[in-house]
Parts: C-alpha cells; structure tokens; sequence
C-alpha cells in the first residue's frame, strides 16, 4: 500500500526540473501569428536564460520548393503532401537532435500542425525521447486580422519574392482555403494533451493539462501576448546633473541641457508617428530626472511611474564617479568588468536582479499597446536586450545615448528598430571596460541601441524566413542563407548565481501608485 | 477608524486576527499598518501599498459546496501575499456562522430562487455585513485584492455584483470551481465536510454522497459561468483544466491564471525534515557526504515518519473513517549530498526521491568558514545590519532569505502542484522559507525558525487554513539534534520591539472557532519552533 508509485504526470518521479525538456508545437492555420508567438517565446525564454529554439518547417520545405503555388497545400496533391510530410520529419529530426547534443530544454515546433494525425505523431516521437509536449495553438475567426496579417508579413513572404503582392494575396488566402479543409482544432476528443488554446485574439484561453512548473511559466508568457501591431518607444531621461559630473544612481534633477530634451520630446514623438497621430500611454520610474523629462508629454496622455523602472540599484556606490570606485573598492570594479550581468554591487543590484524585477514590467508591455518607456541606462539596456535578443555579455555594455528616441515595432521575424535624435549636445555616459573616465566616446565597435542615424529601419536578428504557411520581409536573404541559430552561450537554467555584492537592506521605496 | 473597522471583521469573522504565532498558518492575519513589512517574496514596494499598477481587484468565487473554495480563496490568498499584494478573503460562511450563531443551520429554502421573505432578508442582512466589510476595507485599508468565498450560484446575481463592484471602481474576477469528476467530489466530501454529527456512524462513502445529494436539494439551481462580458476563470476538475474569459485581464488576472495552473484541490500533506550529519566538518563548498550518525539517523528518521503515517491511518480506520489507501508519499531533497543520501533511507524502502537543484542552501558567502566572532570581528557593520534585518541582509558573497525566497519560486508551485503526499529534506534555511510560504510566516520571523533535528514538521491542509503538527524522532543523539556544524551561524535575533511569534498574542478568538480549527495547536506546537530568546552569538 505504503509503496505504490506517484504518477509521472504529479512530478512524483521521473526527471529534475533541471533536465526537463519541452515541445512547444504550434497549431493553427497561416495567418495567425504563430511565427510572431514562436519567436517572442524564444526570445522571452533566452532573456530569463532558457535555452530555446524555434524549428520552422517552412524553412525545410522550401528547400524543395522555394516558391510553391497554393496547389502545392491542397490536400489531393500528393507530391506536395510527400514533400511536406518530409519537411516535418527532417524538423523533428534536428530538434531531437538539438535536445540531446546541444542540451536544448524548450523547442518550439513552428507549423500549422493542424491535423489531429501530424499532432498524435509529434507527441509520439516526443513521449519516445522523453520529452513533454505543449501543444499552442491561436485560433482566430477574425477574417479582417486575418487579411491584414496577410497583406501585412505574408505577401512579403519568400515564397512570393517578387510576385504581384494583389496575386500574392490570392494565392496565399487560396492556400488558407487547402489547410481549412482539414484543419482540426485541438477538441475533447485531445484531452489527454498538454495544451493552451486561444481563441478569439487571447479573449477565450482553454489551459488542458498542465504538467509542470517550467510549462506553466511558459503558459502565462504566451497568455499575455497579443499579435495586433503596436509600436514601443523608448527614451533615457534627459541629461542629469549626476550624468555631467560622472556620478552614477541618485536622484539628480535635470540638467539644462536635459531640460532642454525634455521640451523636445513631444516634437520627437510626433515625428515619430510618421502622419499616423495617435496617444501613448508613458510609463517613467519613480525617479525626478525621468518624471521630469515626460512631464511636457500630452497632458491627455496616461502615465505612469514604475518603482520596477528604477535604475539600477548601485548600492553603496551610489553617487560615486567610477574613479571613486575604482579607488574605494578596487576589487568590485574589476569583478564588475569581469562579468557584468552577474555582478551584484555591494548592497545593490546586478543585470540578473533587474531582469527578475522588470518581469512585470516586460508581461505587461506584451500585454499593451503603444507605450513610451522614459527610464535609465540599465533599464533600457535589460528592456532592449529583450525585443533585440541581445545576449548576456553584450547587453550591459550597450551604448544607451542620452538624448535620442527608439521606436522598437516588434514584427513575426523580428524587431523593427527606428531612431529619433533630438540634436541636443548631451555627456555621453558609456563606459569602456576597465575605464574610469568620465565621459567617454563610445568605439566604433560599440553596439549602441541608437547607431543608426534618423529614419533608419533595422532589424534585430537577420529575418531568418519562416514556416510553411508564413514568410518574412522582404529584407529577408535569399533561400540559400537561411540560417539556423545556435545558441550555446546561454545557461541551462537561471543559474543561481551570487554576485560581489555585500548586503541589500530593504530601500523604503515609494511609488505613488494609484 | 481602521481599529474599529477591524473590530467590525473580527466580531463577523473570527478567521482574522491582529497577530498570530508563527505555528499557526498566518494566511488570515490582519497586517499591522503602522509597521508596514515587506511580504517575504516581494520585489518593491509602494506607497499607497498597491504593487502592478492592477488597481483593486475582489475576486469572487463561484460553485457549488464540496468543489473546493475555500480551499482555493486561502491557497491564492497566500500566493498573493507572499509576492506582497494586499489581500484579504472575506467568507461568507464566517458571516453567516456570525450571524445565526454557528449552532443554528440556515433555513432550508435559503438558497432557493423563490425563497421566503425571511429567509431572503436574513441572506440580505448577511451579504451587506460581509460586502461592507470588504469595500471598507479596499478604500480604508489600502486592500488591493479582496477575495469573496460564497456560492455565487446564478448568473443574474454574478451581474449585478460586478455592476456594484465596478461603482466602488473594484474590479471583478469571477472564479469558479466546477467538479463533474464524481471520485473528486466525493473525496471531498468525505475529507471535509462529514465530520458533523448528522453523518456519525455512517459509511464515510454513504456520509458523502449522501452530503452531496443534500447540496444538491440546498442549492437547486446552478448557473456555471458562461457571461461574455465578464470576467471569469474556470477551474474544472481540480485544476486538470482551466478556462477563462477575458474582457480586461490585468497583470495580476494573469498571474492569478498561472498560480492557478500550479493548484489543485485536493488534500495532501507536507512534510519537513532535515538531513543528517556528516562526518567532519562540512563546509557549503566541500559538500560533504553522510556520517555514521547522519546514516543512523536518517535511518530513523524515515521508520519514524513511516509508521507516523500507517499508524495515522489505522487511527482514522479505528475512528470510523476512510479505508482508502494511503496517499504515495514522495520525497524531494536539494542536489547537496547530504539531504540526497538521507533520502537513500527512502529509496530503499521503494520510495521515490526526486533531486532538485533550486533547494540547495542559503550560500554563506564569505561566512562560510568564519566562527561567530570572526565574522563580528571582520564584518562588525554587517552584524548590525544584519540585526536591523535578518530577512533582508546579505553577508558579503552571501544570499538574503529574500534572495532564497525569490529563488525558491519554481520550488513553491511545484508544491502547490504535486498531489502526492511529500517529504522534503532539506537544509533547514530552505525548510525556513519553504514553512514561511505553506504557513504565511511574517517575513521577519522566517530567519528565527528552528527545525530541530529530531522532529518531522508535519503540514496538514484544512480548507480554512494549514495546521502544523510535529512527530518526534525518538531516541538520537542529543548532539546532533540543535543547530549542525554545517548551519552558517550568523546571528538572527529579532530587533528589539518585534513581538515574539512566541508570545501567543492574538490567537485566533475562541468563542466563535469552527470544528476545523484545533484550539490546542498553539501548545502542542510550541516546542517545536523554538525562537532563540538569547542573543545566538552568546552561545558560540
């Protein structure tokens, strides 16, 4: 009696959280935002340092044919139903493959998936290896979503590389039409899966079968996204008084010329909406120098202060100089330089701290619209290296100028980077490894968030193009180069990690919240 | 004004009290607004008390007796306010016990549509006692997340709630519990509710379906939600489903959904017991391998908890109760030798023992290899700090409690998940946290918790609230039972003026106590977490 097994699905045996391994599937017909799901699930899951890693079918389908015609989807074609069985297979193939040399823990399988057939053989080839499956699948009946997503990423899509985009459309709305014929939504019938199915652009959600705790995290992220097309724009406060004598944190007021900013800033944001008027919701921290430089913004316009968008937290080196640091505590700044993101200052912060503490933050951003983020360096290095995939060792030496507006359109194969200088002289506040100068010119190496000059269009990763039903820009590089990434230079697991810092006292902190 | 407010509740619902002890599950605790003190897991906090710009929020529970509520208004209750969102759950039936006097039953057409006029008024009289309360306490008390635990049960009432709700600007999230699983019912209904007297000498599974039926007749009609203009997530069967309906979901619905993924209803227990000793001296980096002793007494330890468990069975068989099986009983340890070897005494037996890395120790950072009076001597301005707050303060290199809470998150919803019964062996600053989650432990208290070596904390669920019992390891050694070699001893006394969970002050009010609630817990608990009255330091 006393001996009687817990069941697997309870956690009771089996793997460590440490070495479980999960499928994400997507399910659900072209057009509906799957790629943009896939990838901001990647990208979500490497900033909290899973690894993760989107297979796309498509990809493997076009290198047998690149630019198929809608016939190519139609269930009588058996040549096409052949070639995309295979790609399926050689998908599967190197995601297996991907979890057992490369120590994969999240794959996220991008296709329609949209047969209960092609859904029993994943979660079969998955069960062999041991590997959990979660089926996703978005289900929307929103024929003027649907349309604009096809006019949208579709018809710029490699498959109609130049092609009429009119005819693009058809064909690709044709196409639709050949995979609603057999389109299965995940029904009663699958009630043994693991599955999160989201109806109506996220307003009905269906949870089936939750096994852990890691599939439950990735659950609520997916739950928070929507696919409508929204626009981030994101400034540091004007230049500081803290920012023109090198001291770091504090609670500085504004200098001159960063007054001067902050009654430019509607001017830049205007310019920003390209013809297209409409309001902003402005999210500041708690802190004088950016309530100050959003305080000219619409009066109309929502805002908002976050305690979560406090800069970092320098702990017993606030309103120290780096030289005063470098002085005072000698073996902290060099531990610093040597592993930025890890390092904890001593009663403060590290990069990995703020991540934790922007959580919020980030699901409420996907939760939002159109926001404008007045914030701080740090901050906004940890906010970018989310929609840009910046990695661990270069995100916290980001070039963040004072003084210049991004806007960030976070699109299916990537994000979309705009920026909008202000022309307004400003210190530059980046610091070089091992440099305690005070203000210090960025290299041409520098990876800066705002190195393009105005009007320039970039995108965050190359458009790698995408499944069988989807596409990418138009940007995208030819079929030959299509790349697959690999990322090695993440941890398994949000390592536990402990800083240099000494102590955290509690900080009274105060927001005035509504 | 907010004195008497308080009194208003705790005359109306005698869950709430000023301030428990930390053996009793402080999930209904009233916070003390002068002294305002950081939750255990929270990142910041602010000044109107409100965190995630969620605005306010009263969660109203919806289903049927025997599905689960108060068993799920509790568990959120603690999930919320261990992250620090404000949160209070108002219970209906406390009202009513309140108000009719917990012998009188309510009348028989109480929940029906067509209810006499009396019976109508007296459930009028009862809902505006208990919604008062809750909006006095959302506009007066800085309340961000009230949770409403009654029936609910038809669609037009869930409206016109929502409707008054929103004119006091709250929020409403409508979560129901809906069971059609009849195994799930009924083990419900027999752990919970049969142990009035009407079923005495009944079958437990004729007292349960009997109880069911009488549900059915109390309540007639019910409605499972399906409003489109609502908001409202569904749990269905224990939480193998969950469904929801969004109009305006904000950040805290959504993390309500996912510490609702991680929930289920059904009673299970938790036990806490540490690992045993090793040989020589260890240090966190040696990570050292059992001892001699630590073998013996994992030996033990695992016989001890054993025949707990068979003997706790024959006693419910012997007082007429369930003859089902025991629950399996699984076993986690963190990845650190010690807890995994200890748990080998377990293994043997056919158990099975599942590793996890994230409940490895509070890391003692550069105290480490440092005596008590080294780490005074070298860091003298961190002991003070430390003093000032023990929760919060990092040693050099070190973690805080804080950092191990905000660690152990992934640990605290696999806990809610698992269904199974559950030892965890664990170094006792993880059992600290673990306990000050499953017990809604004050944050300062958390570091003074002790967990001697010969005791098994056992943590049983009562739907109002958990109940911690202890089961003593006979016959150890006396040298290995208090603090280990391996316990980063820094000093953990609680600042002068912090009332000792010790004292006993504010014990739940007797006179209105339910059946569920065991008036000699305090005492049989008191030996158990003992809080060092002496400075530590003096008895290096």
């Amino acid at each position: 009696m006393e001996l009687a097994r817990p069941s697997k699905k309870t956690n009771g045996v089996g793997v460590q959280v440490g070495d479980t391994m999960i499928c994400v599937v997507m399910v659900g017909l072209p057009a509906r935002g799957k790629s943009l799901i896939a990838q901001k699930a990647q990208r979500y899951l490497k900033w909290l340092s899973i690894d993760a890693k989107v297979f796309n079918v498509g990809n493997y389908r076009r290198k047998g044919a690149a630019q198929p015609t809608a016939d190519f989807f139609d269930v009588n074609n058996s040549e096409g139903e052949r070639m995309r069985r295979a790609a399926a297979e050689a998908a599967v193939d190197d995601m297996m493959k991907w979890f057992k040399e490369g120590g994969g823990i999240i794959a996220i399988l991008d296709a329609t998936n949209s047969t209960k057939s092609r859904r029993r053989w994943i979660k079969e080839r998955c069960d062999k290896e041991n590997i959990e499956t979660l089926f996703v699948e978005s289900k929307c009946d929103d024929e003027d979503l649907i349309m604009s997503n096809i006019l949208e990423v579709k018809t710029t899509s490699p498959d109609y590389v130049g092609q009429d985009p009119e005819a693009a459309a058809q064909d690709f709305r044709n196409r639709i039409r050949n995979y609603e014929k057999v389109y299965e939504t995940i029904d009663e019938e699958e009630k043994n899966l693991t599955y999160l199915k989201i109806m109506d652009v996220g307003s009905r959600v269906i949870i089936n079968q939750i096994q852990d705790y890691l599939q439950s995290r990735v659950v609520y992220y997916l739950m928070n996204l929507h696919i409508k097309r929204r626009s981030i724009w994101l400034s540091r406060h004007g230049e500081s008084m803290y920012n023109v004598t090198g001291q770091i944190g504090g609670d500085a007021e504004l200098s001159p010329r960063g007054e001067q900013y902050a009654r430019k800033l509607p001017e830049l944001v205007r310019e920003s909406f390209e013809g297209q008027e409409h309001p902003l919701t402005v999210w500041t921290s708690t802190l004088k120098r950016t309530i100050a430089t959003a305080r000219h913004l619409p009066q109309e316009w929502n805002q908002l202060q976050w305690k979560a968008l406090d800069e970092l937290d320098s702990g017993v080196c606030d309103n120290m100089t780096y030289a005063e640091i470098k002085t005072e505590y000698p073996d902290d700044f060099k531990a610093r330089d040597d592993d930025k993101y890890n390092y904890r200052y001593r009663g403060g912060e590290s990069y990995r701290d703020v991540v934790i503490r922007l959580e919020p933050i980030i699901m409420e951003l996907e939760r939002s619209e159109n926001i404008l983020i007045v914030t701080h360096q740090a901050i906004l290095r940890c906010i970018y290296a989310y929609f840009m995939k910046e990695d661990q060792e270069r995100s916290p030496w980001l070039n963040v100028p004072l003084h210049c507006l991004i806007k960030l359109t976070p699109r299916a194969y990537g994000t979309e980077k705009v920026v909008y200088k202000a022309n307004i002289d400003a210190v530059s506040t980046w610091r070089g490894k091992g440099s305690t100068a005070k203000h210090e010119d960025p290299t041409d190496e520098t990876a800066s968030l705002a190195k393009l000059g105005d009007g320039h269009v970039e995108f965050d990763a190359p458009a790698v193009s995408s499944d069988e039903d989807a596409s990418a820009f138009s940007t995208t590089p030819s079929l030959d180069d299509i790349k697959v990434e690999v990322t090695s230079e993440f941890h398994r697991f949000p390592a536990h990690y402990l800083g240099e810092g000494r102590h955290r006292l509690p900080r009274k902190w105060l927001q005035p919240e509504k | 004004m907010d004195t008497l407010l308080t009194a208003e509740i705790a005359a109306n619902s005698p869950r709430y009290r000023r301030r428990s002890s930390t053996f009793i599950d402080g999930v209904h605790d009233v916070q003390d607004d002068q002294a305002p003190v950081l939750a255990p897991a929270q990142l910041y906090s602010t000044m109107s008390g409100r965190l995630f710009h969620s605005g306010r929020i009263a969660i109203v529970l919806v289903g049927l007796p025997a599905r689960g509520k108060t068993h799920i208004s509790v568990s959120l209750s603690r999930y919320l306010q261990w992250l620090g969102v404000k949160t209070r759950v108002f219970h209906l039936g406390d009202y009513r016990r309140a108000t009719m006097g917990s012998e009188n039953d309510v009348p028989e057409d109480y929940f029906f549509i067509n209810a006499s006029a009396k019976s109508v008024l007296l459930r009028q009289k009862i809902l505006k006692k208990c919604r008062d309360d809750i909006y006095d306490w959302l506009n007066h008390e800085n309340g961000q997340v009230a949770i409403y635990d009654a029936v609910n049960p038809l669609a037009a009432g869930r409206e016109s709630l929502a409707k008054e709700f929103l004119k006091h600007d709250v929020q409403t999230l409508f979560l129901e519990s809906w069971v059609d699983d009849q195994s799930i019912l009924e083990e419900n209904a027999r752990s919970v509710k049969i142990s009035s007297p009407d079923f005495k000498g009944m079958n437990p599974d004729d007292a349960a379906k009997l109880y069911l039926k009488r549900i059915d007749m109390k309540i007639p009609h019910f409605e499972t939600m399906s409003e489109k203009k609502l908001n409202w997530i569904r749990m269905i069967n224990a939480g193998a489903m969950l469904e929801y309906n969004n109009v305006n979901f904000g950040y805290l619905s959504h993390r309500i959904v996912f510490y609702l993924m991680n929930l289920h209803i059904k009673s299970r227990r938790t036990f806490f017991a540490r690992a045993g000793t090793s040989e020589k001296t260890d240090y966190y980096q040696a990570d050292a391998s059992l001892g001699e002793e630590g073998n013996a007494y994992a030996q033990k330890m695992a016989d001890t908890l054993i025949e707990h468990r068979q003997a706790e069975r024959a006693a419910l068989i012997a007082s007429g109760g369930s003859e089902a099986p025991l629950k399996p009983l699984a076993v986690w340890t963190s990845t650190r030798k010690r807890t995994v070897q200890t748990a080998d005494a377990f293994l043997e037996r056919g158990y099975t023992v599942r590793q996890r890395s994230q409940m490895s120790q509070l890391h003692p950072g550069v105290c480490e290899k440092l005596s008590e009076n080294a780490i005074r001597r070298i860091y003298p301005e961190e002991v003070v700090k430390h003093q000032q707050d023990p929760y919060h303060h990092r040693y050099p290199r070190a973690e805080s409690y804080h950092d191990l809470a905000v660690r152990l998150e992934p640990i605290i919803l696999e806990l809610e998940r698992e269904q199974n019964d559950l030892l965890i062996i664990a170094h006792e600053s993880v059992l600290r946290v673990l306990y000050g989650y499953l017990m809604a432990c004050n944050a300062m208290s958390i570091p003074t918790l002790k967990f001697p070596r010969n005791q098994i904390i056992e943590i049983i669920p009562a739907s109002y609230q958990n109940e911690a019992k202890l089961i003593e390891i006979r016959d150890l050694d006396p040298a290995m039972i208090p603090g280990s070699p391996e316990d980063i001893r820094l000093p953990v006394a609680p600042p002068s003026g912090m009332v000792s969970p010790m004292s006993g002050i504010g014990t739940p009010a007797m006179g209105l106590s339910t059946p569920s609630e065991p008036a000699d817990l305090p005492a049989r608990a008191k030996p158990t977490i003992v809080v060092k009255e002496e400075h530590p330091l003096s008895k290096d």
